[in-house]
């Protein structure tokens, strides 16, 4: 498929699978009135992370800033997610080209997978950028830094869940190279 | 000349990531200020399709809760009306806000102060720290900024955006939002929400003297610019005093379920924009 149309189509699918469902659920590992504080996965950044990897970044940065926006379109954030999603797609090249052997010119035509990175810079490389997400995002919602258990809470809540989903979603959508017969 | 161009070139990225981050601040800031932006918001045309289509999937799985909580509602109206019945209208002055409006000539009498809109309620939010609930109601069907929401039970929010056929809730379930109430004995004080769970609202500001048992109605007071008076908000759990400031936490369980909201009324206030206009033109004097 035209590497295009797949990322338009991903980045469809990962926008209303993060507000229509993801959006939705309510996640507390144990119900408390003061306890445990609520909690939602934000996953869409994975939409950054799979571009292509000779992907400029100036091309990355407005990639990144249309994904906010729509995520921030439809929950009411208007600029919050954006913001976050503009620092990672920033700061993406430089964490790829720490974590890979080789230089990203000689990756043409290739996307950050499992398979040409291995599982553990793959996961290095994912988390690093997940966690400065949701730090930047939750430290913007909550705006309030006496309070920084709770948002420091929040930032590892979320991003234990985002990173559990992640390695769902690279688990099943990962093609597999030896076919069975 | 040439410099400068070879300068942007060369920081070409680092000046489009900052602008962009600019372009995000600016967004926040206006939303912050409550000026309110109505283009990124779950009131936009596409995002406001899109999540009625998701309701009108959802809809149907929510039914029997729905018919239950109208039919409460229906018992208690019932209620009340049987309560009007036995008063004497004649003797007691039970109509209140009678006001003139237009010629002079004709004699408009209207009786009531506030306007009811249904609404379906088609996304909604509880875990985040702003809560916003979208309608399918907008300026075509009469809603505008700033009307009271209530659902059958209590309180629902304001509106924040409005397009031509969806309009954005700033549900109480929000940082941003505070709610004038008064107890059944009559203090008051603010209902906030501090953020935890969609069920429990905190009461501040009331003096450590005012005696609140578990249980007691809290509703909203007469004070609030938006909200129609005695609408119930929620009940007791429990009371915590503050030593600092002499005044009492008061945990409220919400009436309204934000969680399972399916119809909601959207309340104009015939009044309001009178009252505000008078607030404000005495502010203005001191």
């Amino acid at each position: 498929m035209n590497v295009y149309l797949k990322n338009i189509l991903r980045f469809c699918i990962i926008v209303l699978l993060q507000v229509l469902i993801l959006d939705k659920i309510t996640l507390r590992w144990w119900s408390n009135p003061s306890g445990f504080p609520v909690f939602i996965p934000y996953v869409y950044p994975l939409f950054l992370l799979l571009l292509p990897f000779e992907m400029p970044v100036w091309a990355l940065l407005l990639s990144g800033f249309a994904l906010g926006i729509s995520v921030d379109a439809f929950t009411n954030t208007a600029g919050m997610h954006a913001c976050a999603t503009v620092l990672i797609a920033y700061w993406r090249t430089n964490v790829l080209s720490a974590l890979l052997p080789r230089k990203l010119t000689e990756y043409a035509g290739q996307q950050p997978s499992t398979k040409n990175m291995g599982w553990m810079p793959f996961l290095v490389y994912s988390t690093f950028l997940i966690v400065i997400h949701h730090l930047l995002f939750f430290t913007i919602e909550l705006w309030n830094l006496s309070n920084i258990g709770h948002l420091l809470l929040k930032t590892v809540a979320s991003t234990f869940t985002t990173m559990l989903l992640i390695i769902v979603y690279l688990l099943l959508f990962t093609r597999q190279d030896s076919s069975r017969a | 000349m040439r410099n400068f161009i070879f300068f942007i070139r060369r920081f070409f990225n680092l000046l489009l990531f900052l602008a962009l981050e600019v372009v995000c601040i600016v967004m926040i800031q206006r939303t912050e200020t409550m000026q309110g932006n109505d283009i990124v918001s779950s009131a936009n045309a596409v995002s406001g399709l899109v999540y009625k289509k998701q309701n009108d999937v959802v809809y149907y799985f929510g039914l029997r809760k729905m018919n239950d909580s109208l039919q409460n509602e229906n018992a208690r109206l019932r209620q009340l009306v049987e309560q009007y019945k036995s008063l004497d209208t004649l003797s007691d002055s039970m109509v209140f806000s009678k006001t003139q409006i237009g010629d002079t000539a004709k004699h408009i009498v209207r009786f009531s102060e506030y306007v009811y809109r249904n609404a379906r309620v088609i996304n909604n939010s509880t875990n985040a720290t702003d809560n916003y609930i979208t309608i399918n109601r907008g300026t075509a069907h009469g809603i505008y900024k700033n009307m009271a929401v209530l659902s059958g039970t209590g309180v629902v929010g304001r509106v924040e955006h409005v397009s031509r056929n969806f309009a954005s809730i700033l549900s109480v379930l929000s940082a941003k939002q505070r709610v004038s109430a008064r107890l059944k004995n009559g203090a008051y004080g603010l209902v906030i929400w501090e953020g935890n769970s969609h069920k429990v609202l905190t009461m501040i500001d009331v003096p450590q003297q005012v005696n609140v048992k578990k249980g007691d109605s809290v509703f909203t007071s007469n004070y609030s610019l938006y909200f129609p008076p005695d609408v119930l908000i929620g009940t007791v759990i429990k009371t915590e005093q503050v030593k600092k400031n002499a005044m009492q936490h008061i945990y409220i369980r919400s009436s309204t379920d934000f969680y399972n909201l399916q119809y909601v009324y959207v309340v104009e206030n015939k009044m309001s924009e009178e009252k505000k206009q008078l607030e404000d033109s005495s502010a203005k004097k001191q």
